[in-house]
């Protein structure tokens, strides 16, 4: 029998033998009230049986996306002997006749457009890094910078999609959603996975996002991340009509509960059964999520490390530390999804506003969460869906340059549960344009994501269309050992 | 009892129901019992894929099994100790045992019995079971079982010594058959008819009548716009509009024609090669342009081409033939024997589709077909008449014409002045003059002053602008070397400030003026929106007023659509406008043909329609034949001859009012995306590990070896779609008619008899009544596709119509109703649950088709995802009606879909999807008591409970929870409901503010009759209706 229908129906079973033995009642239920975290055996999201695999090294999952793909070049991949070639072609031996975008196909040059950005080494394990991100200098001995990261994609669309999913091709399930059908969740009052789409500059150059980022593809759809909106409710339909108070809703909510008892009892539906507590679950839903996004609570220290973004809602900032507040309250996945770093042209400029949007809050939400202790079993990850050319697309002068899309390396880090501190894996070439050592496909990635997480990526199956699917394709997948703890 | 011990019943419990599925007798069957194991558990190193298969040996045919690898035999019949493969299964060597341990997937001891007895007796093969054409069966005799569904059925029940469910009361049953056949509940009215109605075919006129309705069609087609992945986007980045609901409204009517399903399947694959095929034909082959596309920024056009093709292709393998294509893009398929060899062969039917890489970004992405409305066709038919008799008329005039050329004449004329008059006596007849001031005055000798003719226009305007003007209806040509002149006489004793004459080309712009060149305010000072002429001429006497038209912009040729005379104050008299021209006719190729033809010969004249161009350009005009001579002269005279121009001007401005409608309807037309071929076909490869710049062995177009074959090939022509849709409904396919009664049939009972409904291959499950499926496809065949008679089949079985009331041992027994001893209950789908809150609040509008709609949305579920670019960047809610159409209606953009559907499992239609989910989650909890939409529904059903109710308040709640369940309430459910609402009373009674919020919410106003308390405390009740289990659920 199929693993989750067999999850589903032990699930319904279980609720039918609670539903049949207790009268489960408004007043029964509303008692419920207030459990933050679940014990094992009424869960709101359980974990699937035999899951995590072994004991994981972190429970809990902060993916920081930036979309658009950043210059791993003008971020953190240091090539200082770019300057001599500024503006000579990128070397044939060097291009060695790789697919590049039809976007530059046409170009009479492929200039080399070295970064204007001064790089430093950070921390004790010397991880480089440019001016762009003063602040991530600080955190640099907490995270492992993976240099080689290369994706199958060469376009926006599909390499967000094959990003996220483990596919260039629409319908498979987001990473935070397979977490979620497999580890469940320990919060009662909140979502499993859920999802943050920030503000970002205005001028920058913003790619879409496409909610199959973060929808369940082919797993239930209950499994899809929730967003956590800046704007209007922070989940939809969270809030009460106008003119609707807590107690109408609850009054409404007794007399459902009653009614809908009763329809159980007539029809024996184990669906009816678990229709109640849903609506029980939506109801402390309404008091759980304002509570979640009240700062008022956080000390003045806390916020301001944050930058002063974070108390206007919808911000990098304010994801970011919302990001921690959810952790704290035992949601599995959270992923925030900042928008505007494809930068063909006017890149320095457009960076720095990119990079003042992300770098002090990332950094923040990173000794944030060791102050608290929960970086420990948090795995956080950072980085975009590929990265970009060496060579300049358009203008090319020593300030002003665009860069193209680039697969075949890029720049990711990872920190936290499970993960080596100040290290840095992999090398490319001179030209940041090949791999020289240790590649690391994306869907190794994920693995390693999974892996840190307790998860087999070899095991963790779903079957659909006649295919044991997994979250890493069907190709041999290599855990990247060297960053693990 | 613990949690283990609950564990372990469920498990135990589970046992026996698989055990019982599979059941009856001892004998074992190669497809029912052995190849499921085989399947999971040995085809992927041991099955149809060469490249993986291990060690030689397959297993998915009886001559790999029985093959003498090296001395062994993997399966020697009736040997057991003999087989190999026995050997290994039973191993406990860490080398030797298969499944190989690290392959995750160790065999059960009930699964090695099932391959010891299948040895033992005679290791039988079988095709397949999806492979194998059905047979029609035998139905059953049962006694009672009137329907065959039910003979079936209810002898598998007999064998498990179950009994059906007794029938479902009549409430029950109409809500059922209602939701399930329009996707709205009934009325109360339809309800109480239904059960006055005592006659013993009461349900089967039910059932009847719900399929003659439009919204029979509506529902049914969600669930076919689900598997054509339908919507109103591109998909991939920008995720642009695209114009496809024709095809969507299309779906909807074909259902309701009841088109029967070979000829749905061939209109949608190839309506296109259809002989001469009709609009809804080519409408219909947007099937396979309901596909995701691109027009990304660097993308690689191959690559694209290659993915729509894959793409197309999977969407039919799945959509007819309900297997997992899937897999055999990349490499042979595993478990199938579906070779990438097959796969190409069918893509590439679909390889050669006409549509670009990059979609352009663009609405209207070809090919394309323009659909104009039934009343806009015959208006269209009309304007074309039309538009014929006055072009005969210019014809006539042309044909008529008594032209003598110039250089022929004696003497030879020189050069003359030639006026031509616009305006004298009055404005042209084809047209309707305006005023500003008071109407229009034309005064006639003796009573005013006239220049010429017999009368002039007269206007006095006391301190004011006044004018008369016409604009459309006329048209005139600027001449070369032309001079504007008009006449006009100025009263001395009401002399005005200011005259003005205006051009209209293309607009208001081009004025002259005279007099104060700031009484009338229009246009800019020195441009020629606004000449400044000088003072005011004489007064007192007709003065001709003369223009150079190069200080206007008018340059020869220039088309003036309309002229006005204008004045501020004063009383003014206008008289003879037009155009003088001076010119050597026997020079001027506007005047001689001689002329003109000697100085057009040998040249490409871009004025000249095709044809005309042609011959002018290629043949030397001594060697036209006098046909082509005409041809030729007369276009000459209706064009450009300066004799004739104004006359024709006349004419064809009569035409330009008839011209510009038909071009406004053709541009109004609704755009429907559909198929075609290249001329040319590609060729077509197949592609290694799916990668589309990796071709391999070249395809022809074809089907897999392992399904009946083609029909012969045409002479003339290469195979295609047409070919593999006629191929797909022959009747002879083994897959098509199953694939489409389980589909349907899962529709009804929430499972289908196949459960995987989208899986017919080997890893997909056997059905649970393997005869009944087959009964049902072949008869569906036989019944020639007709789908309407197929449903009723469904709903008017026992099966169907039986109670869904479930006790907890049958529940146990067969927890997913696999063995129909009840009736199906399930929740309803996202647009149901939608469409009957709009419905029993009276708000819906029923309006069928038409371009998709922007309901209520919450903000920035678009925004913070869309493209800068995008055109469905800001989702921008439309108003009134739009706000209350049926949710199929609703616009879906892919990559954002409204949340309604989202959160009730409806697909985001990015890829083909042959069954959704059906969630139970706390989001869709909010969405049912929040959502603005169902909260106004809600308020608005408040109202008709409090005006169609009754007077008291229990009267009120029986009335709307019938709406609601079509059943009475029992007494202990009306108090609890009483007890709430009584409630809800105290509190609005004592919080005006708060009712008057609650009931403001929405769009559409309360009713100001009703007392607002009243009405809110109501509002809350008639939510908690609509929550109900029961109003989210169909029983």
């Amino acid at each position: 029998m199929h693993p989750i229908l067999e999850a589903q129906q032990f699930q319904t079973r279980r609720q039918f033998f609670l539903g049949a033995g207790l009268k489960v009642g408004g007043i029964a239920l509303a008692g419920l009230m207030g459990a933050q975290r679940a014990s094992a055996d009424d869960a709101v999201h359980p974990a699937l049986p035999g899951l995590p695999h072994f004991p994981p090294k972190a429970t809990r999952l902060i993916y920081l996306h930036m979309n658009g793909a950043p210059s791993q070049l003008d971020l953190f991949d240091h090539k200082p002997g770019l300057q001599e070639h500024f503006d000579k072609d990128l070397p044939e031996s060097v291009r060695n006749n790789q697919r590049i975008t039809t976007m530059t196909s046409g170009q009479a040059r492929l200039p080399v457009a070295p970064s204007m950005f001064k790089f430093k080494q950070c921390g004790e394990g010397g991880i480089w890094m440019s001016e762009l991100v003063p602040h991530m200098h600080e955190i640099a001995d907490e995270i492992a910078m993976i240099k080689t990261v290369h994706t199958d994609a060469i376009n926006h669309d599909p390499a967000c999609t094959f990003v996220m999913t483990g596919s260039e091709v629409p319908g498979k399930p987001s990473l935070g959603s397979w977490l979620s059908y497999g580890l469940g969740s320990e919060s009662n009052d909140l979502p499993a996975f859920v999802v943050f789409t920030p503000t970002f500059p205005k001028e920058s150059q913003a790619q879409a996002l496409f909610t199959r980022m973060w929808s369940s593809g082919f797993l239930p759809s209950k499994y899809d991340g929730v967003a956590l909106r800046g704007t209007g409710d922070p989940v939809l339909y969270v809030r009460n009509p106008p003119g609707v108070l807590r107690s109408d809703r609850r009054a409404m909510l007794d007399a459902l509960g009653e009614l809908n008892q009763r329809n159980f009892d007539r029809f024996g539906d184990p669906e009816t059964l678990t229709r109640i507590s849903q609506y029980e679950m939506a109801f402390r839903m309404q008091a759980s999520v304002p509570e979640l996004t009240d700062l008022s609570g956080e000390s003045k220290e806390t916020l301001e490390m944050y930058g002063e973004n974070v108390q206007t809602p919808g911000t990098y900032a304010s994801s970011a530390i919302l990001a921690r507040r959810l952790i704290e309250r035992g949601v599995r996945v959270v992923q925030v999804l900042h928008r505007g770093w494809d930068q063909h042209n006017r890149l320095p400029k457009l960076m720095k506003g990119q990079c003042d949007d992300v770098d002090q809050p990332t950094a923040a939400l990173l000794k944030d969460l060791k102050q608290r202790g929960l970086l420990e079993d948090t795995l956080v990850v950072f980085g975009g869906e590929f990265g970009r050319t060496v060579y300049s697309q358009g203008t090319l002068t020593k300030d002003n340059y665009g860069r193209d899309h680039h697969p075949r390396n890029f720049c990711m880090w990872m920190a936290g549960g499970g993960i080596k501190r100040g290290v840095t894996h992999g090398e490319t070439d001179d030209f940041s344009y090949n791999i020289a050592e240790n590649p690391v496909h994306l869907n190794d990635l994920n693995a390693t994501i999974l892996h840190c997480l307790g998860i087999d990526d070899r095991r963790f199956t779903y079957s659909f269309q006649g295919l044991e699917q997994r979250l890493t394709g069907v190709e041999e997948t290599h855990i990247v050992e060297e960053i693990l703890a | 009892m613990t949690a283990l011990q609950r564990t372990l019943t469920v498990v135990l419990l589970n046992l026996t129901l698989a055990a019982s599925l599979t059941a009856a007798d001892d004998r074992v069957q190669f497809n029912r019992d052995v190849r499921p194991i085989l399947s999971d558990h040995c085809f992927a190193c041991h099955g149809f894929d060469q490249k993986k298969r291990e060690a030689g040996l397959r297993l998915d045919v009886a001559e790999g099994a029985y093959a003498d690898l090296d001395g062994h035999r993997a399966v020697v019949p009736e040997r057991l100790d003999d087989s190999e493969l026995w050997r290994r299964v039973i191993s406990d060597d860490f080398d030797e045992v298969m499944p190989p341990e690290d392959f995750g997937k160790p065999l059960s001891s009930e699964q090695k019995d099932v391959l010891k007895r299948w040895i033992e007796q005679g290791a039988e093969y079988q095709q397949h079971w999806s492979f194998v054409v059905p047979q029609k069966p035998d139905v059953p005799d049962i006694d009672g079982a009137t329907n065959p569904i039910d003979a079936f059925l209810q002898k598998r029940l007999q064998a498990e010594g179950l009994t059906a469910s007794e029938l479902a009361d009549r409430t029950t049953l109409i809500r059922r058959v209602t939701l399930d056949l329009t996707g709205l509940p009934p009325t109360i009215a339809e309800v109480d008819a239904f059960l006055a109605d005592k006659s013993s075919d009461a349900y089967g006129k039910l059932v009847e009548r719900l399929q003659e309705r439009v919204t029979y069609g509506e529902h049914m087609a969600r669930y076919w716009l689900d598997l054509a992945r339908y919507a109103d986007t591109h998909g991939l980045h920008l995720d642009n509009e695209r114009s496809m609901w024709p095809y969507r409204d299309w779906v909807v009517r074909a259902i309701n024609d009841n088109l029967p399903f070979d000829e749905f399947t061939r209109w949608q694959l190839a309506g296109d090669l259809l002989h001469e095929p009709t609009r809804d034909q080519l409408v219909a082959s947007g099937f396979n342009r309901c596909n995701v596309s691109t027009s990304e920024g660097g993308s690689i056009a191959e690559e694209w081409i290659y993915r729509y093709a894959v793409d197309r292709t999977t969407t039919a393998i799945e959509v007819w033939m309900g297997l997992t294509a899937g897999c055999a893009v990349c490499h042979d398929h595993k478990f199938d024997p579906l070779s990438m060899h097959d796969y190409y062969s069918m893509y590439a039917f679909f390889h050669s589709a006409a549509d670009p890489a990059m979609d352009g970004n663009k609405i209207d992405t070809p090919p394309i077909l323009k659909l104009t409305r039934p009343e806009d066709e015959q208006r269209l038919k009309e304007l074309d008449q039309k538009i014929a008799i006055v072009e005969s008329r210019i014809t006539e005039l042309v044909t008529a014409y008594e032209y003598t050329d110039p250089t022929t004449q004696s003497p030879q004329p020189t050069e003359q002045t030639i006026e031509t008059v616009w305006f004298e006596d009055g404005f042209p007849a084809s047209t309707n003059p305006e005023a500003t001031g008071a109407p229009l005055k034309i005064v006639s000798k003796p009573d005013g002053q006239v220049f010429s003719g017999n009368s002039a226009i007269s206007r006095t305007a006391s301190n004011a602008i006044g004018q008369d003007f016409y604009h459309g209806g006329a048209e005139f040509t600027v001449p070369k070397n032309g001079r504007l002149f008009a006449w006009c006489y100025l009263d001395p004793n009401d002399t005005p400030d200011t005259i003005m004459l205006q051009f209209h080309v293309g607009g208001w712009n081009r004025r002259v003026v005279w007099g104060n060149v700031d009484r009338i305010p229009w246009g800019k000072p020195d441009t020629p929106e606004k000449f400044h002429m000088g003072e005011l001429p004489a007064v007192g006497e007709w003065v001709r007023l003369e223009i150079d038209p190069t200080k206007l912009n008018l340059k020869a040729g220039t088309k003036i659509g309309g002229y006005a005379f204008t004045q501020f104050g004063g009383t003014v008299n206008w008289d003879r406008l037009g155009v003088v021209t001076t010119t050597n006719p026997t020079t001027d190729p506007a005047w001689s043909f001689a002329v003109w033809k000697q100085q057009n010969q040998g040249k490409r004249n871009n004025d000249l329609p095709e044809g005309l161009r042609q011959l002018v350009r290629g043949k030397q005009a001594d060697q036209w034949t006098p046909e082509e001579a005409d041809r030729v002269f007369h276009f000459w005279l209706k064009t450009f001859y300066g004799g004739l121009r104004d006359e024709i001007g006349l004419l064809e401005a009569e035409k330009t009012p008839f011209d510009r409608e038909k071009s406004d309807i053709e541009k109004a037309a609704p755009i429907t995306m559909v198929m075609a071929d290249l001329p040319q076909s590609r060729e077509s490869f197949v592609m290694l590990s799916g990668a589309y710049n990796r071709p391999g062995g070249k395809v022809a177009r074809g089907v897999p070896a392992f399904l009946p074959q083609l029909a012969a090939k045409p002479a003339d022509r290469d195979y295609n779609r047409l070919d593999l849709a006629d191929w797909l409904v022959s009747g002879q396919h083994p897959l098509t008619a199953r694939v489409t009664v389980n589909r349907i049939w899962q529709q009804f009972f929430g499972t289908g008899l196949v459960k995987t409904s989208w899986d017919f291959g080997s890893q997909g499950e056997s059905p649970s009544h393997p005869e009944l499926l087959d009964w049902l496809a072949t008869q569906l065949v036989d019944d020639g596709w007709d789908m309407k008679k197929f449903v009723r089949r469904i709903v008017t079985s026992h099966a169907y119509r039986q109670s869904s009331r479930v006790t907890p041992e049958l529940l146990e027994r067969d927890p997913e109703n696999r063995l129909l001893a009840r009736g199906p209950r399930y929740r309803l789908d996202a647009e149901v649950l939608r469409d009957q809150a709009l419905f029993v609040s009276g708000l819906l509008v029923p309006t069928v088709g038409g371009k998709g709609v922007k309901p209520y949305q919450p903000p920035n579920i678009w925004e913070p995802v869309g493209f800068g670019n995008s055109n469905t960047r800001y989702y921008k809610q439309d108003s009134g009606d739009a706000l209350y159409r049926r949710s199929l209606y609703t616009f879906l953009k892919r990559t954002a879909p409204p949340p309604f559907m989202a959160s009730f499992d409806a697909p985001n239609r990015e890829q083909s999807c042959a069954r959704r989910g059906r969630s139970n989650t706390p989001l869709q909890a909010l969405q049912l008591m929040n959502d603005i939409q169902h909260v106004e529904a809600a308020r608005e059903f408040a109202s008709r409970i409090l005006k169609e109710g009754g007077e008291s308040a229990e009267e009120r709640i029986r009335w709307g929870w019938r709406v609601v369940t079509s059943r009475q309430p029992v007494a202990e459910e009306l108090a609890v409901v009483k007890r709430t609402l009584d409630r809800y009373h105290d509190r609005y009674a004592a919080d005006a503010d708060a009712a008057a919020q609650l009931i403001a919410y929405g769009e559409s106003r309360a009713d100001s009759e009703l007392a607002p308390a009243e009405l809110a405390a109501y509002t809350l009740v008639a939510n908690l209706l609509l929550n109900l289990d029961e109003a989210v659920s169909r029983n």
